[in-house]
């Protein structure tokens, strides 16, 4: 999707919808680039490089469609070819599914957890600790779909990740942060101690 | 359980086990119609699912409130505005 302009000689003049649509969703793309990176100063780099880089192809935007979603896509491609770890991600990404699914073993002692705190106004942090806590393949798409509001297939484009790749990691992302915030809650307190044989 | 698993089949009622499978596109609107009724329909009659059903609406609410409003520091918005005006932006 992203292409490099050509040359500067033929390269159109960036429209003024450059500015008003992309520019006014660089909060958005930073807080995803964050998300994606978990350093500020990565995160920094990511939206640098991908605001050139979307400015520079801004004629491979569609109009009508949704800026944000490409931007994201623009970002997540920024990123991964900055850790040069597609292919590391999919080696790791067996190991994160079988701990995904080893917490979700444990999911009658996470649900009955946190069932009487999951109203409280003070989890913010705690859920932000557990999300930037959790692996990055699922981490994408927990932050893109319940953060950022994009349906599945607005997520599986921007990660380059087919719809029912981007509904399993969601399934085990959300998993794998409520048995986060019920350790949280556990060490907190306000839970009772984990049953022998649940992971880490 | 995984979301991997076989959903309801078309015009099929929804038993416990289809709609606990299909529980999170449910509640994320991303069932087409005819489903996501009969899900809706199985979760509204059985005890267990709704229990379930507001458990996870309740912490996918959760964590909807957590997200921050962290904005792009307005160093880097200027110096990204620099490096674009640089490339031709207002030009």
């Amino acid at each position: 999707m992203m292409t490099d302009a050509p040359g500067a000689d033929t390269r159109p003049t960036a429209p003024p919808e450059f500015s008003a649509a992309a520019i006014a969703a660089m909060d958005d793309v930073y807080r995803f680039a964050r998300s994606l990176t978990r350093d500020p100063s990565d995160a920094e780099d990511v939206v640098q490089d991908a605001y050139l880089r979307a400015f520079r192809s801004w004629h491979t935007f569609q109009p009508g469609t949704d800026i944000r979603r490409w931007l994201f896509t623009i970002a997540r491609n920024v990123f991964l070819r900055s850790r040069e770890r597609g292919q590391r991600e999919v080696t790791l990404d067996d190991e994160q599914s079988a701990v995904a699914d080893a917490a979700q073993a444990q999911e009658a002692w996470v649900r009955g957890g946190l069932d009487p705190i999951l109203d409280r106004t003070d989890l913010g942090p705690a859920i932000s600790a557990a999300l930037a806590q959790l692996p990055e393949s699922f981490r994408a798409v927990v932050v893109l779909v319940d953060l950022e509001d994009q349906p599945y297939e607005a997520a599986a484009e921007v990660l380059g990740i087919p719809v029912g790749t981007v509904r399993s990691r969601l399934f085990r992302g959300r998993k794998l942060l409520q048995h986060s915030l019920a350790q949280h809650a556990r060490d907190a307190g306000l839970l009772p101690a984990r049953p022998s044989g649940s992971p880490a | 359980m995984t979301p991997d698993h076989a959903k309801p089949t078309t015009g099929a009622e929804v038993d416990c086990k289809a709609a606990l499978e299909s529980l999170f596109e449910f509640l994320d609107g991303e069932l087409d119609g005819s489903l996501e009724e009969r899900l809706k329909a199985h979760v509204h009659e059985c005890r267990p699912c709704f229990e379930r059903a507001d458990f996870e609406r309740r912490f996918l609410a959760a964590v909807q409130a957590a997200r921050t409003e962290e904005r792009c520091p307005k160093a880097l918005r200027e110096r990204v505005l620099s490096t674009l005006r640089a490339e031709g932006l207002g030009a």
